[in-house]
């Protein structure tokens, strides 16, 4: 049962992700690329990675995914954005995603709601996964922090000339 | 983690230390006299404390990192040359962008990732290096972002190189998957049991090689270099072509010496095969070119073909040494003569308003006026070129008899037909150097105070001694070697 589980998840990355390369519409992408990566964690959740499986979630399809759809509303102002807004609230928009979505979740609660919901290997605990991150592997911890500085320093610079500071402007 | 692990990783704690520091000092006061000057002292330091940690090694330092003469030499390479670039960049930098100081931060960052790939034991680790390294590149190579050209090339860069990544990393999930190590050490053995026709393996090995090849430029992966190097800053150049460079092909070695995979003949073969065609398509391609940075962006492919020879090399276990040993040295004499050779583009370009002063006709006739630096600029192409009494002339010399040792013909030929062809474009800027002042129009006026001209004295001491006393550098090198085996 597990096994069948793991492939119709499997199926829904699939084709959700090839929805979102092919799609024209930038939002209805977005939304396909939520659903992949949504798919991927159910995934990693029948694998035995509860871990990963909530960090995708949080991180990929939560905060990065946000991030996307702000950047894609300030880019579709004025008619043109009201109109998209508009077209997406048609059927034929949102049935797909909807029904992925809809299988997505009763995969999750049926797998949550069985005691063995692996398919391979065994599960490793949100505990131990920290253990082994500040047990040996603590500098690789130290190097992505500095991977982030570099990459947050080289960000400013680079959109430093889009922010507008109050004083120079007046 | 006990005093003694701490000891051996002193280059990095310096780096990471500096620039926590450089950050903060940034946040309270910009003024890049006193940022610069952080930064060389930071980089040296951590140059210098190699001697310290000498006593410390070889050791692991947890899973991820291993300790060995050879992390503490290249690590000390990489922050020497970062320092030389940082002084050879700050006239520049005053030139170019209002906000200058985060360039030096940014370059300490890169510094750091190129020390932990000379420090990698794990896939790891290896990853987090070259991402370190990457990453603050793409910011670097984009950092004067007045022109559209950096600008470009960054996003050239950034695309191809995240992809380079991507292939990689999944190469590592199968190679994961199949040997279930990450470590470079555990991994060899298990692939010799996995070896036994498994295509999951051949997949890896192909996607491994791919982005490995792209960060070395290898042909045929090596289509962004010419854009990328004529784009980018001329001081970033000579750090993205010199210690980015080497810094990945230490981390190969090292992963090639800890695994031995020297063993797998398909591996060897597609190497070679590498090898062969990035000699002669490099130096090729390197003909056509009048603008000097593309082509040493050329010529770097042709290098890292030469180089790229001791892995083949090496797979005989009676020349292991010797091939070794001639990658190091090779190494070595070309980050010091690639260092030299941008610093000059760097200093030409300084005093320049947007544009860089990069063509062959920039150039002409700068041995009459700036003598010292166009023998800087003389002696980095001689070296490049394999002319005696320069530090690229032993490289190649050790580099061809270990392949004669290994009785690797095809090779050798590549590599005497690549370098004959590359005596040509090297001597033709050498040759507009020298023509009489009347001839040229332009007058570039590299500045530079006394800080920049010993700096550019010892970058020619340096390759003129490499060349002439190689002997200290070399029983160095074997020294070091019998203790990494």
């Amino acid at each position: 049962m597990m096994e069948t589980l793991f492939y119709l998840a499997a199926v829904i990355a699939l084709s959700a992700t090839i929805l979102a390369l092919t799609r024209a519409n930038a939002a209805h992408a977005l939304i396909y690329l939520i659903l992949s990566l949504l798919a991927v964690a159910v995934l990693f959740f029948l694998m035995g990675a509860p871990f990963a499986a909530a960090l995708e979630i949080l991180i990929y399809a939560g905060a990065i995914m946000v991030l996307f759809v702000f950047v894609i509303m300030m880019l579709n102002l004025g008619k043109s954005g009201e109109e998209l807004e508009r077209s997406g609230l048609h059927a034929r928009n949102w049935i797909i995603p909807g029904i992925m979505a809809t299988l997505l979740f009763v995969e999750l609660m049926y797998a949550v709601e069985q005691t063995s919901s692996l398919t391979s290997g065994t599960a490793v605990s949100p505990k131990e996964v920290g253990l082994e991150l500040f047990g040996p592997y603590v500098l690789a911890v130290e190097l992505a922090s500095m991977l982030l500085l570099a990459g947050l320093v080289g960000a400013y610079h680079l959109g430093r000339r889009f922010i507008v500071r109050s004083g120079s402007d007046d | 983690m006990n005093a003694a692990d701490f000891y051996s990783l002193a280059p990095l704690l310096i780096l990471a230390g500096g620039a926590t520091i450089l950050m903060l000092q940034i946040a309270f006061r910009r003024d890049i006299k006193l940022t610069s000057a952080l930064t060389v002292a930071t980089l040296v330091a951590a140059a210098f404390s190699i001697i310290g940690a000498d006593d410390n090694v070889p050791r692991f330092v947890t899973p991820l990192l291993r300790a060995d003469h050879l992390a503490l030499v290249f690590s000390g390479l990489f922050c020497l040359a970062a320092a030389v670039t940082s002084i050879l960049s700050i006239d520049y930098l005053r030139q170019r962008g209002d906000e200058p100081e985060e360039f030096f931060l940014l370059l300490i960052l890169s510094t750091l990732g190129a020390c932990v790939l000379a420090y990698a034991a794990h896939l790891a680790s290896l990853l987090l290096g070259l991402e370190l390294m990457s990453i603050s590149l793409y910011a670097l190579i984009a950092y004067p972002d007045k022109t559209k050209l950096p600008l470009e090339a960054a996003i050239k860069y950034l695309v191809l190189s995240g992809a380079a990544t991507a292939t990689m990393l999944f190469g590592f999930a199968l190679l994961y998957g199949t040997t279930g190590t990450m470590q470079f050490a555990a991994m060899g053995d298990q692939l010799v049991d996995a070896h036994a026709g498994s295509a999951v393996l051949l997949v890896a090995a192909v996607m491994v090689v791919s982005g490995l090849g792209f960060k070395l430029s290898l042909v045929p992966f090596h289509m962004w270099t010419p854009d990328v190097y004529d784009g980018a800053p001329a001081p970033v150049t000579g750090f993205l072509a010199s210690v980015s460079k080497a810094a990945v092909f230490v981390a190969l070695l090292r992963w090639f010496l800890a695994s031995d995979l020297f063993r797998f003949d398909i591996l060897i073969d597609s190497i070679s095969l590498l090898a062969i065609f990035s000699m002669l398509a490099g130096n090729i391609l390197a003909l056509l070119q009048s603008n000097i940075k593309r082509m040493l962006a050329y010529s770097s492919i042709a290098h890292m073909g030469y180089l790229v020879i001791i892995l083949v090399v090496g797979s005989n276990m009676d020349n292991r040494a010797l091939a070794i040993e001639a990658g190091m040295y090779y190494l070595i004499a070309y980050t010091v003569t690639t260092i030299a050779a941008f610093g000059l583009l760097t200093l030409l370009s300084s005093e320049g308003h947007h544009r860089e002063n990069v063509q062959l006709h920039d150039v002409s006739g700068l041995f009459w006026h700036q003598p010292l630096y166009a023998s800087l600029m003389m002696v980095a192409l001689l070296s490049l070129a394999g002319i005696p009494l320069t530090a690229g002339f032993i490289a190649k010399f050790y580099l061809i008899s270990a392949a004669v040792s290994d009785f690797r013909w095809v090779l050798l030929g590549s590599l005497v037909v690549g370098s004959g062809i590359g005596i040509y474009y090297y001597l033709r800027v050498i040759f507009y150097m020298t023509r009489k002042v009347e001839e040229h129009n332009n007058n570039p006026v590299a500045p530079g105070g006394w800080l920049v001209k010993a700096v550019s004295c010892a970058l020619i001491a340096s390759i003129l001694l490499l060349g002439t006393v190689p002997q200290p550098l070399m029983e160095y090198l074997r020294s070091i070697l019998q203790v990494v085996n």
